[in-house]
């Protein structure tokens, strides 16, 4: 026998602890939540286990006829989005803290879903600060300055159409790393820039798999090592295919003549 | 030393949008980021190498991220993962490429591993601070 209440916080606990694994949280942050709106609604037992590409979760209501309820959400693709993890969190805790009804968190949990990034300009004016800024901090000049401000900003709008056409990490990096080299060496090659490491070094920390890579080792070292390791390696295929792109764009180029 | 944390200031306001930390925080979490990237500068610039430098610059953004996620009440993720994206080690992934396209593979090796130490050094010093955080807490 289904009981309607368990089931209702059981889609309710994975919807929100799907938004925060989608949004980039960590495992611990993740299995918490999920565990805190259970609780919430007083259900005895508990028990999480999430990956970055799933969550299992299981109830039971602890009586003695009851069946438990075992749930899987298949999490597919991810992406950083910092606001929604803090309200998503914020969310939880005044589910247990306050008595909000179940109907009223699938509301607010459906507003957090819907809110939007920062408009596309300024996020383009973002990646371009990064990078125009990173190079000036390796050795850049002013010159340099400008020219990796164009260069983060176009290959960010890359990377977003490359996303909108649910391309895979390997090639996005791969794409994107190697169009910011290209751009970088032809803006330099007629005299727009000087120094084209810094350029290059630049647009490359756009895209660098950091929270992976981070979230990854400490997953790993928290005892999480089945997430520990499906980051790790996403980390490392994110670097593998920025480091590839920019390799044979400096290689293509040197083919093809230009002055390296 | 205004010029290198006026620029890790700007480049972490740019992570911050990017990644969408709240609008309200953008200016902490950057200021976590650029006291990481002076940490960096001056242990560098003091000869304890770039992994050590690293660990210290990330000992400081996990500590100031700590402050800053009680002062603000918030997760201190919004803080830490801005806050340590400058210190990931970009330029030396660059520069282990540059090695490999010189066929040059003791280079490749050298820059290589610290590339992968500093990295791990970023996620140790994190982890331990806030373990150490936690531990002072509980132990209260």
């Amino acid at each position: 026998m289904v009981n309607q209440i368990q089931k209702k916080v059981l889609i309710l606990a994975l919807q929100a602890g799907e938004l925060m694994m989608k949004s980039g949280a960590e495992i611990y942050r993740v299995e918490d939540t999920i565990t805190w709106i259970c609780k919430a609604c007083k259900i005895p037992y508990v028990e999480v286990f999430a990956t970055p590409t799933g969550i299992f979760l299981s109830l039971d209501s602890g009586s003695e006829h009851s069946d438990m309820h075992t749930f899987i959400k298949r999490i597919k693709g991810s992406g950083i989005d910092l606001d929604k993890i803090s309200r998503t969190n914020h969310f939880s805790r005044e589910f247990a803290n306050t008595d909000l009804t179940i109907d009223d968190g699938f509301r607010i949990l459906k507003e957090i879903a819907d809110r939007k990034p920062y408009p596309l300009l300024v996020r383009i004016l973002g990646a371009a600060l990064v990078s125009s800024f990173f190079a000036l901090i390796f050795q850049g000049n002013i010159s340099d300055f400008f020219c990796a401000f164009s260069v983060g900003a176009c290959s960010y709008i890359l990377s977003l159409l490359l996303d909108r056409l649910d391309t895979n990490l390997f090639l996005r990096g791969f794409f994107c790393c190697a169009v910011a080299a290209f751009l970088a060496l032809g803006l330099i090659s007629i005299g727009l820039g000087s120094n084209f490491s810094s350029v290059i070094i630049g647009s490359i920390m756009i895209f660098l798999p950091g929270v992976a890579l981070t979230n990854g080792i400490r997953d790993t070292l928290a005892g999480d090592m089945l997430s520990g390791a499906s980051k790790g390696l996403e980390a490392l295929v994110i670097a593998v295919s920025l480091a590839s792109g920019v390799g044979m764009a400096i290689e293509v180029w040197m083919l093809l003549g230009g002055a390296f | 030393m205004i010029s290198p944390f006026l620029f890790a200031f700007c480049s972490t306001v740019g992570f911050c949008i990017i990644f969408h930390v709240p609008r309200r925080h953008i200016i902490p979490a950057s200021l976590v980021g650029a006291c990481g990237w002076l940490t960096y500068i001056y242990s560098v610039a003091s000869n304890s190498g770039s992994v050590l430098g690293c660990f210290a610059a990330s000992c400081i953004v996990a500590l100031l991220s700590d402050i800053f996620s009680r002062v603000f009440k918030d997760a201190a993720t919004i803080f830490i993962i801005p806050g340590i994206l400058p210190l990931v080690p970009g330029a030396n992934m660059y520069y282990t490429m540059l090695a490999i396209l010189d066929r040059d593979l003791d280079k490749t090796a050298l820059i290589g591993t610290e590339t992968l130490l500093m990295a791990g050094a970023i996620a140790v010093a994190l982890l331990m601070v806030t373990s150490i955080i936690r531990l002072v807490i509980t132990l209260k």
